[in-house]
């Protein structure tokens, strides 16, 4: 789930009756850059403003790539509270570029489906997309603290590409032709900082953003939620659950994740009556939860962590670049909590940024690479919002029309499946960028039967893996590095024209990876490949003796072809760097 | 109709029912089913759905979720 609103987080004083989260954030102190005590400018390619999920994950992907920045945090340390709580198989994908998913993995809870209930019949069951090839689940709870914790644990370890500055606000941001002034404040005193590029992950209240002169358009909800988070022993499986209009709260519907650490989320839906202040006081919460744990069965001895109010917001920018400067994230655009694409969407705004900001910064593409990074995010935001919206519409009817129409699908549904997809939460699954300009050869990409088509993401398979001179089974997913990457489909052939085009293209210094996925059991050179032998991989991407699907950084499919060439996967990557004709935007 | 078109049409629906505004919604509605009478044109099917609509069909648990009408006796 995204975070709330700053403005509707009403985080409640710690009473006896309240639980700690089980996790104390560790603090970092401000820190002056060594010749800033002068007021002298200091310069950075890349400054990110904000040091949370989308900001981390920027910082990291550019650091995959070899590039610098400098992350920019008001305050001292991970946030804690009731945040985002699910995150995606394409989140752990892109967690994993970044070197935190065995963190994830031991820590987070995963789930496959839920359960949704009419007053208390059961109306719905549903499974996300999953089965036996799969590497990853498809969802993973855990707490937004934790997620923070794991990618700043990560980017301590690369102290040397990411310098965080902890309790620094900005105060002043000043474009300039090539690149941004910012003047920024600590408890230590006060210091400018020059950049070339600006990325705002400074979520809802964005001041990148304003400094961009851009603001967001859209819709926002009547219907309020109160978010609480308790302290609850269970042996509940991790589920989705949902209920509208339960004996326990009439009128209202609730919904409940599992949490690691015994913790549970309840949202549920204040009537239009209701005042949101008082609505998140305890006598008024307390009340509310009892009733429907005990209509549950579950045990008595519960106890409330955090409660805040949540108000669905359903807007976005119409695009994410202003010159030198980048927006993401909650900067960028509010989704509705419901289907869970706030942070989710996050994660995927940094991967699709840091490939190409990367390249750019290191002078291996044009700048026009990075409206790209606008194009397909603001289609991904819009996709986001209208599968949210159809998630938001059911749970919080806008009008009596929806309500009406509601009531009867959920009294039909236990009796009619067919209605029942209407009820479906609709969860968040990564969004092909079917149209994107960046998307190569497209008259050769549409001969296939099968597999993820140009601007889609790679296809799991399982696979056995070589690399290093050692097999072992792992899976294709795990074949996308920060490179672009040829998956080279054979029986045992490599035109040595392919040797040529890597050379060149190490030569140039982009990174590219020739990876070979072979049918049968052939001993290849030193060369990292896989071997396909359940021939899952060949199937799943329709592919013969010669295909090549050719994959960006980010794992999206760039181009594919039954019978490449070298020169088209030259001519592809070449394109992407270098798009012809006019470069828009050169600030 | 496959799922993302009867999410479609029944959002569609759900507009329209909204916009003729509250006190017109069941008139709205017993047009459609008349109109949607003559397209299907099948009066086996069409007794069917007028029982399923009714709760007469359907099992306890949906009559008892739905607080649809007792069956007559």
């Amino acid at each position: 789930m995204t975070r709330p609103h700053p403005g509707d987080s009403l985080p409640l004083r710690m009473n006896r009756e309240f639980a700690a989260y089980p996790f104390k954030p560790k603090r970092y102190d401000a820190r002056l850059p060594s010749a800033a005590a002068s007021g002298e400018t200091r310069s950075a390619a890349v400054v990110i403003v904000g040091g949370g999920i989308v900001g981390l994950a920027t910082a990291l992907g550019l650091a995959n790539h070899g590039v610098a920045s400098v992350v920019i945090e008001a305050d001292d340390g991970v946030c804690v509270g009731s945040r985002a709580i699910c995150f995606s198989r394409r989140t752990l994908e892109i967690a994993d570029r970044l070197g935190i998913l065995p963190a994830l993995a031991e820590r987070g809870l995963p789930w496959t489906g839920g359960r949704s209930f009419y007053r208390d019949v059961e109306v719905l069951r549903f499974a996300m997309p999953h089965d036996a090839s799969q590497r990853l689940p498809p969802m993973v709870n855990l707490q937004q603290f934790y997620m923070e914790q794991f990618l700043l644990d990560a980017a301590e370890r690369r102290a040397s590409l990411i310098d965080i500055r902890w309790q620094t606000r900005v105060t002043e941001i000043v474009g300039r032709g090539d690149g941004v002034e910012l003047a920024l404040e600590t408890p230590l005193g006060r210091y400018r900082l020059r950049s070339q590029w600006l990325v705002g992950c400074d979520g809802a209240r964005s001041a990148v953003r304003d400094a961009a002169g851009l603001k967001l358009q859209g819709t926002s909800y009547e219907g309020r939620y109160v978010i609480a988070d308790i302290l609850l022993r269970s042996d509940r499986p991790v589920e989705r659950l949902a209920w509208f209009d339960p004996p326990s709260n009439p009128g209202s519907t609730l919904l409940m994740h599992r949490q690691p650490h015994d913790i549970w989320r309840i949202d549920y839906q204040l009537r239009d009556d209701e005042d949101a202040q008082a609505a998140v006081e305890p006598r008024n919460v307390i009340p509310r939860i009892d009733s429907h744990l005990r209509m549950i069965g579950e045990r008595p001895d519960w106890a409330p962590i955090w409660v805040s109010l949540y108000k669905a917001n359903a807007l976005t920018l119409e695009r994410y670049r202003q010159g030198r400067m980048l927006l993401a994230g909650d900067a960028a655009h509010l989704l509705p909590i419901f289907g869970v694409r706030g942070a989710n969407s996050g994660f995927e705004d940094a991967d699709n940024l840091a490939w190409k900001l990367a390249l750019v910064v290191k002078g291996l593409a044009d700048e026009s690479l990075l409206d790209s990074y606008s194009e397909e995010r603001v289609f991904a935001a819009h996709e986001n919002l209208r599968f949210a919206l159809k998630s938001t519409v059911f749970l919080s009817p806008p009008s009596h029309g929806f309500v009406l129409m509601r009531r009867a699908v959920l009294v039909l549904a236990p009796a009619q499946p067919w209605v029942r997809s209407l009820i479906n939460p609709r969860q968040t699954q990564a969004i092909a960028y079917a149209h994107s300009s960046l998307n190569q050869d497209a008259s050769a990409a549409s001969g296939f039967s099968a597999g993820p088509a140009p601007g889609a993401i790679a296809a799991e398979a399982p696979m056995t893996l070589f690399a290093d001179g050692a097999a072992r089974p792992g899976h294709l997913t795990e074949l996308v590095q920060p490179a672009f990457t040829a998956l080279y489909f054979t029986a045992g052939d490599l035109p040595g024209s392919f040797a040529g085009l890597e050379r060149r293209l190490q030569d140039a210094a982009i990174p590219f990876r020739f990876v070979p996925v072979l049918s049968g059991q052939l001993p290849l050179a030193a060369r990292p490949h896989a071997i396909d032998s359940g021939h899952a991989a060949f199937a799943a991407y329709d592919a013969r003796p010669g295909t090549l699907y050719l994959l960006r950084p980010d794992g999206h499919v760039l181009a594919r072809w039954h019978e490449a060439a070298a020169a088209d996967v030259e001519r592809a990557i070449t394109r992407t760097l270098r798009p012809p004709g006019p470069s828009k935007e050169r600030s | 109709m496959n799922e993302a078109e009867l999410d479609e049409i029944y959002t569609e629906l759900c507009q329209a029912v909204t916009a003729c505004g509250h006190e017109a919604a069941p008139e709205l509605l017993a047009r459609f089913a008349l109109l949607a009478m003559h397209e299907i044109d099948d009066t086996a099917a069409l007794r069917r759905l007028i029982a399923t609509a009714a709760g007469r069909d359907a099992d306890r648990s949906t009559a008892r979720a739905g607080g649809a009408p007792e069956p007559r006796r």
